[in-house]
């Protein structure tokens, strides 16, 4: 079994686990995410989403992990999570056939992408942003480990932009609700 | 807990540096070149049969020729299209004709190897390299078949034990609508180039350049100003090869054809042939005499299998046979698949009413009008 399909069906689990902790459980949600990860692995939802989405990217695994880990507020706050959805507005019917160009093949001789990375890294580092440093580090080591194919794969994934979705929309639905 | 400064760029230097490290700088892709063109002295041959059934409906042949010169095919079939006891099935021919088939894909062993669910299986393809014999086959977890994924399986013993298969990581949405079809062409840095196609939203042949340890290095539209399926390409020489796609837009079909000059870098839209095609899979082969083959239904639908030839790298085409014909319009004679074995006989692989597959040996004496 090749190290793909474990961390894909690992990372299933752990996703699955966050998106358990994310219910309404007071302080019982962090230790209900954890067991729902061995549930989630042996249990069969794991395969199920692993067979539905693929594997997931290395983004939103440290993401799920954060979620599950830690205490501190999601990197995934409302600037990460627009800049997750423009990138996903503009790269997902781009690589599906719209139009000519096809930025999903640019990830497998990923020369272009490594350096608007490098670019992207600067801008995050002028911003302090080392969380999403982190993350990005995680993902390029991700690849060069081969666990992935295609650079855009170990960066972002449906999944992740459903995500950034929900922050979107949460905090509007909190705003209106405030206002 | 706070993190020094200087952590996170340290780490994010190392891992760009590991990453561009491992991306991939192939050579600039060329085909192996075929060999020259010679003739077939041999007098005219055809011979059909049924192979043995598997399950009640078949479809979808693919052809590889062995090591040892024995013919393999694989189709996939269960109770019907798109069944849960779908199976992709293998068999081989030799001299004691085609062995009883044996099922080598299905989805509970794809999705036990791969540790995702799997709904069903269909449209193998085989190739033979060496020693080695590839499959290629999709796998769907949801929706129509649109919702493929590619999956690759290596047998090192003539079919009779397969690796575990791996998917193959061809699509950033959910990983799904690659399919294959036709066999890939070999490649001048030992690699391959597989013809494939995504049919999800947009309908289009792609082609994937696969290094030659199986690592995809580069992946390539075959842009067309019509909805297309299904590619099968020839080499011409070595920057030039030809691809024929299916038709699956509206209105009265002609097979598309996409060309590249430069080694597959580039698959631009070339004049649609003057053969029909009837929104259904076709089959292309560069015959030893360096004639080109396409097999493909005629205008009327798949209740007519046709075989057409050009002398001159795919200009010019004419009728060279009718494999198949039925006055009943639902009758299915489809998805065919083109080989030539080492012993210059062409072998022609079908399916035959959705009831099972047809086999179909010929040279070309036989092509050329001769009767056996």
């Amino acid at each position: 079994m090749s190290a793909t399909v474990l961390y894909g069906w690992l990372a299933q689990g752990v996703v699955i686990g966050a998106l358990v902790s994310l219910l309404p459980l007071g302080d019982k949600r962090r230790i209900a995410g954890l067991m729902a990860i061995p549930l989630a692995l042996f249990a069969g939802p794991a395969a199920l989403l692993h067979g539905f989405v693929g594997t997931p990217s290395v983004t939103l695994l440290l993401l799920a992990i954060w979620q599950l880990a830690s205490r501190a507020p999601t990197p995934l706050d409302r600037r990460a999570a627009w800049s997750v959805i423009g990138i996903a507005a503009l790269f997902y019917p781009l690589a599906l056939g719209l139009g000519p160009f096809d930025p999903y093949a640019v990830g497998y001789q990923p020369w272009p992408l490594l350096l608007a990375i490098g670019t992207l890294a600067v801008a995050l580092l002028r911003c302090r942003r080392e969380d999403w440093l982190l993350i990005l580090s995680a993902g390029l080591a991700g690849y060069a480990g081969g666990l992935f194919a295609n650079l855009w794969d170990a960066l972002l994934d449906p999944l992740l932009a459903l995500a950034a979705l929900a922050v979107v929309v949460g905090q509007l639905a909190r705003r209106r609700t405030a206002g | 807990m706070t993190l020094p400064r200087w952590l996170a760029p340290t780490l994010f230097a190392l891992a760009l540096a590991a990453a561009a490290w491992r991306a991939p700088f192939p050579v600039a892709p060329a085909f192996v070149p075929p060999p020259p063109a010679v003739a077939d002295p041999a007098p005219a041959y055809f011979s059909t049969a049924l192979l043995p059934t598997a399950a009640p409906s078949a479809h979808a042949a693919a052809l590889a020729e062995l090591a040892d010169g024995s013919i393999a095919a694989a189709w996939f079939a269960g109770t019907r299209e798109g069944a849960a006891d779908v199976a992709v099935w293998y068999a081989t021919l030799g001299a004691a004709g085609w062995t009883t088939p044996r099922a080598i894909a299905t989805r509970e062993g794809t999705a036990a190897a791969t540790l995702a669910y799997a709904r069903k299986v269909g449209n193998p393809v085989l190739y033979a390299e060496g020693e080695r014999l590839h499959l290629w086959f999709v796998s769907v977890a949801l929706g129509g078949w649109a919702g493929s994924m590619l999956n690759h399986a290596v047998s090192s013993d003539g079919g009779a034990n397969w690796s575990p298969p791996t998917r193959l990581q061809t699509s950033p949405f959910l990983n799904i609508s690659t399919l294959g079809r036709a066999p890939p062409v070999a490649l001048a840095d030992g690699g391959l180039g597989l013809p494939v196609y995504h049919e999800f939203i947009a309908k289009h042949g792609e082609w994937l350049r696969l290094a030659p340890d199986g690592r995809i290095v580069d992946k390539v539209r075959m842009p067309q100003g019509r909805r297309t399926l299904q590619p099968a390409v020839a080499v011409l020489d070595g920057q030039h090869a030809l691809a024929i796609l299916r038709d699956n837009d509206t209105g009265p079909g002609r097979i598309r054809v996409a060309t590249t000059l430069d080694g597959g870098r580039h698959w631009p839209a070339a004049d649609a042939l003057p053969l029909p095609n009837p929104n259904s899979s076709v089959a292309l082969l560069r015959l030893k005499s360096g004639r080109l083959l396409i097999a493909g239904n005629g205008a009327s639908g798949r209740n007519q299998l046709l075989l057409w030839l050009s002398d001159d790298a795919g200009k010019t085409w004419h009728t060279a046979a009718t494999v198949e014909s039925d006055a009943d319009p639902q009758a299915e004679f489809s998805y065919p698949a083109l080989l030539q074995a080492r012993d210059g006989r062409v072998h022609l692989a079908y399916t035959w009413r959705r009831q099972g597959i047809k086999h179909a040996v010929f040279n070309e004496a036989w092509l050329a009008g001769g009767t056996p």
